[in-house]
């Protein structure tokens, strides 16, 4: 019996560890594609043929084979440490999200460690670029995370921040884009200011070269590129699923291309801010979005 | 399995797109040519999605998620071709599909 046990508790293991492989994999693949489809949207409206979309994913593929070299200005434990801590969080948010359907508390969690990277990479390569890129990774933490602070009247409405808990709501009382519309357009703004060549990107605008990535060259720039394809999925994935609910493999599909698709559009089309008016914007676009939800939700 | 089903489908895409690079490089090494359609492209894209947005047509004879990596695989294969090439026979390949997916589904 105690071996039937063991054995039962060891399958279970074995099933949630090829779980989060699985997803994993499925996070970053679709992730790179989701990334290159982005940056065709933006080439076909510069009226440029653009890349393949699997570029990405090929760009990916060879920084893991190219020769990896490190700047004498380097920090060094910290400056190998903190890309794998960056591959660290966006693999945790993958076991919060798409596998437990944990807490989004969680996943806010790992959005602010996700700042202090940005900041820390940038700092600790001893670039100017990238010092540059850490100011601004401060500058732009403190109007992002009032973004995605926005999760707290998700909770308001829905009673739970659990992600699961969220889709069996809108499973009875159908998607919460419809009760909470402002707040979706506020999460959005979130996910185009993390997109390439956001209006709001300032911690990798071309004024300095690309930020906090500057000094980051081989395996560790693969590592890089591999977590920012997962984040692209992952914050989609939030996205759809905090406010469509649980979707078929398809709409996901259909629902994130959608997304790399306006985020291109918007960014083909808008020019990179200058720090003060994009952290300005993004406060003014969180401040809107989350007075006029409780205004929504509690007076009308 | 869901998961795994879908990683199936995403691998099928990726290498698909890769070969169709590879192929298109071979095939066209000259500068970007303008309004030509491959026969073979269109007829490999043409049947990569019927069986894809048709997949239940074969469903007596192969499961949907063989159908359906085979559709995506030939579908990558196309899109994935060298850019400028390859668009043509896509869009004549998915109006096609679109047709008999119509067809089936109203008139039978």
């Amino acid at each position: 019996m105690v071996f039937l046990k063991v054995y039962f508790a060891l399958n279970d293991n074995m099933n949630l560890m090829a779980d989060i492989i699985i997803n994993v994999l499925i996070s970053f693949l679709f992730g790179s594609i989701l990334l290159g489809f982005h940056r065709k949207v933006m080439a076909r409206i510069q009226l440029r043929p653009g890349p393949p979309i699997i570029q990405h994913f090929l760009h990916s593929l060879k920084f893991f084979f190219k020769e990896t070299t490190f700047p004498k200005t380097s920090s060094m434990p910290f400056y190998i440490s903190i890309v794998c801590i960056l591959c660290a969080i966006w693999i945790a948010a993958v076991i919060i999200a798409p596998v437990l359907k944990g807490s989004l508390l969680l996943i806010f969690a790992i959005y602010a460690v996700y700042k202090i990277v940005e900041h820390n990479a940038g700092s600790s390569s001893g670039s100017p670029y990238g010092k540059m890129s850490c100011i601004r990774a401060v500058f732009s933490a403190a109007s992002e995370l009032p973004l995605f602070a926005v999760i707290f009247i998700v909770y308001l409405q829905v009673g739970s921040m659990n992600i699961s808990d969220i889709i069996t709501y809108q499973s009875i009382h159908g998607p919460l884009i419809l009760k909470l519309p402002l707040v979706a357009i506020v999460l959005f703004v979130l996910i185009l200011s993390k997109s390439p060549y956001s209006p709001f990107g300032i911690t990798k605008g071309k004024d300095i070269v690309s930020g906090y990535e500057t000094e980051h060259f081989g395996l560790l720039r693969g590592y890089i590129m591999l977590s920012e394809s997962i984040s692209w999925y992952i914050f989609s994935w939030i996205f759809l699923t905090i406010f469509f609910g649980d979707l078929s493999i398809l709409l996901y599909v259909v629902g994130m291309l959608a997304i790399a698709f306006l985020t291109g559009l918007i960014n083909a089309t808008t020019p990179i801010l200058n720090p003060n008016h994009s952290v300005m914007s993004q406060i003014s676009i969180a401040l809107i979005g989350i007075v006029g939800s409780l205004l929504l939700m509690f007076v009308f | 399995m869901n998961e795994i089903i879908y990683l199936i489908y995403l691998l099928a895409f990726i290498i698909g797109s890769i070969v169709g690079l590879l192929f298109s490089y071979k095939q066209h090494g000259e500068p970007f040519i303008y309004n030509k359609i491959d026969v073979l492209v269109l007829i490999i894209a043409i049947l990569a999605w019927i069986i894809l947005i048709n997949s239940d047509i074969l469903s007596s004879i192969l499961s949907p998620i063989i159908t359906i990596s085979i559709g995506l695989f030939f579908i990558a294969f196309v899109l994935g071709m060298r850019p400028g090439y390859g668009r043509y026979e896509t869009i004549i390949g998915i109006t096609i599909s679109i047709a008999i997916y119509g067809v089936k589904y109203f008139l039978l």
